[in-house]
């Protein structure tokens, strides 16, 4: 995790997760990506992405298995939407967030996370 | 058969294709969508939940309907003692009716908080819930919300205009019913009890559940005899319908 470019006013310790930014999240915080954008570009009218059911299970699932149990997911996602990610809305910041939550708290390393978003984007855009 | 999709379609010319046209679908990868797959696929890559979990939770979330709801409001309209039990402990009541709110984490949904209030209906007071910051639901007990609920012409006007915004429902209140806007927060939901309408007397569980349907539980329908979820669309003949004349005489055989 990349603490390099933690702003002066900012909180790195929350009571449920490092509030410190990640590079490679920062990197991805893109408003033009987000489905609020994304939808009237494209004329949809479903107001959330395709893959807000996956990512709901996905958190479901790690709650069930132990991994991260979803009431302390909770916490923290409602601690880095008032702080790291206040100014991108729902549900990436939930996506956001929870990739946050998962390194900050050693599930994943940022790099295998980087490595794995290259994989996942070579093979969606083969395509 | 011509293929008349739009731009965002696609044609199936193996089966001679279908002309009504596709609905418009967004043809771009996104980061998010990248990185929703990136975690998920880590997290089953590393054994913290297999593919089958995944797809377990997928299904139980998307198989969620307001039937429960309508349960719970009828079991209250027959069962005094029931009653008072949604409101003194509204999550123990929902048990009552087959929903565990703790379901399936133990903790709750991944965004339902464990904090239900139940809104009671009067002849004089009538409520209607809304989230104006996205979308929170009362989902173990209600399903998925409709798509006009989380809407902003819906999340933004029913708190300024809640009257008005009824009345495009169809629902006109007169103006000695008191109208109180419930407004979700992340960690509360909220679910209306209707008031039980007459012409009901006699009825089963079974038969008023039936009319307890989704809207009445948000607020912007009243429940009524014969008006069920799945029964006839009211379809009205035309007081002044147009007749086409049929063919043209010369053009009769």
């Amino acid at each position: 995790m990349s603490g390099s470019n933690v702003g002066i006013q900012e909180q790195p310790e929350g009571h449920y997760v490092d509030l410190r930014r990640i590079e490679l999240l920062e990197s991805l915080r893109n408003e033009d990506q987000t489905w609020s954008k994304l939808a009237p570009r494209w004329c949809v009218t479903n107001p959330d992405p395709p893959w807000q059911v996956c990512l709901d299970a996905t958190c479901d699932a790690l709650s069930a298995g132990g991994a991260l149990d979803s009431l302390e997911r909770r916490h923290a996602e409602d601690e880095l939407g008032e702080t790291v990610y206040s100014e991108i809305p729902n549900p990436e910041r939930q996506l956001l967030a929870l990739a946050h939550i998962m390194v900050s708290r050693g599930l994943l390393t940022e790099e295998e996370l980087a490595r794995q978003i290259r994989t996942v984007r070579a093979r969606l855009e083969a395509v | 058969m011509a293929n008349t999709h739009n731009p965002g379609g696609h044609a199936h010319p193996e089966d001679g294709g279908h002309d009504h046209p596709a609905a418009p679908m967004v043809d771009e990868i996104s980061d998010f969508e990248i990185l929703e797959l990136a975690v998920r696929e880590l997290a089953i890559e590393k054994g913290l939940f297999t593919a089958e979990d995944h797809r377990a939770f997928s299904e139980w979330n998307d198989a969620r309907s307001p039937a429960a709801g309508s349960r719970m409001v009828a079991k209250a309209w027959t069962d005094p003692a029931y009653k008072a039990r949604v409101f003194a402990d509204p999550l123990a009541a929902s048990k009552e009716v087959g929903v565990d709110w703790s379901e399936p984490s133990g903790f709750g949904t991944t965004s339902d908080y464990m904090h239900l209030t139940v809104l009671e209906d009067t002849p004089a007071l009538h409520h209607v819930i809304v989230c104006t910051l996205c979308s929170c639901y009362p989902r173990p007990l209600l399903g998925h919300s409709p798509y006009w609920y989380r809407a902003p012409n819906y999340r933004r006007r029913i708190v300024r205009w809640p009257r008005e915004v009824l009345a495009e429902f169809g629902l006109i209140l007169p103006p000695e019913v008191e109208v109180r806007v419930e407004d979700s927060n992340a960690k509360s939901r909220f679910m209306v009890l209707p008031v039980r309408p007459e012409g009901t007397d006699g009825w089963t569980e079974e038969q008023l559940a039936e009319i307890v349907t989704r809207d009445t539980m948000i607020g912007i329908a009243l429940p009524k005899p014969g008006r069920t979820s799945d029964g006839p669309r009211p379809i009205h003949k035309a007081s002044r319908p147009v007749h086409s004349g049929g063919r043209p005489r010369e053009a009769a055989p």
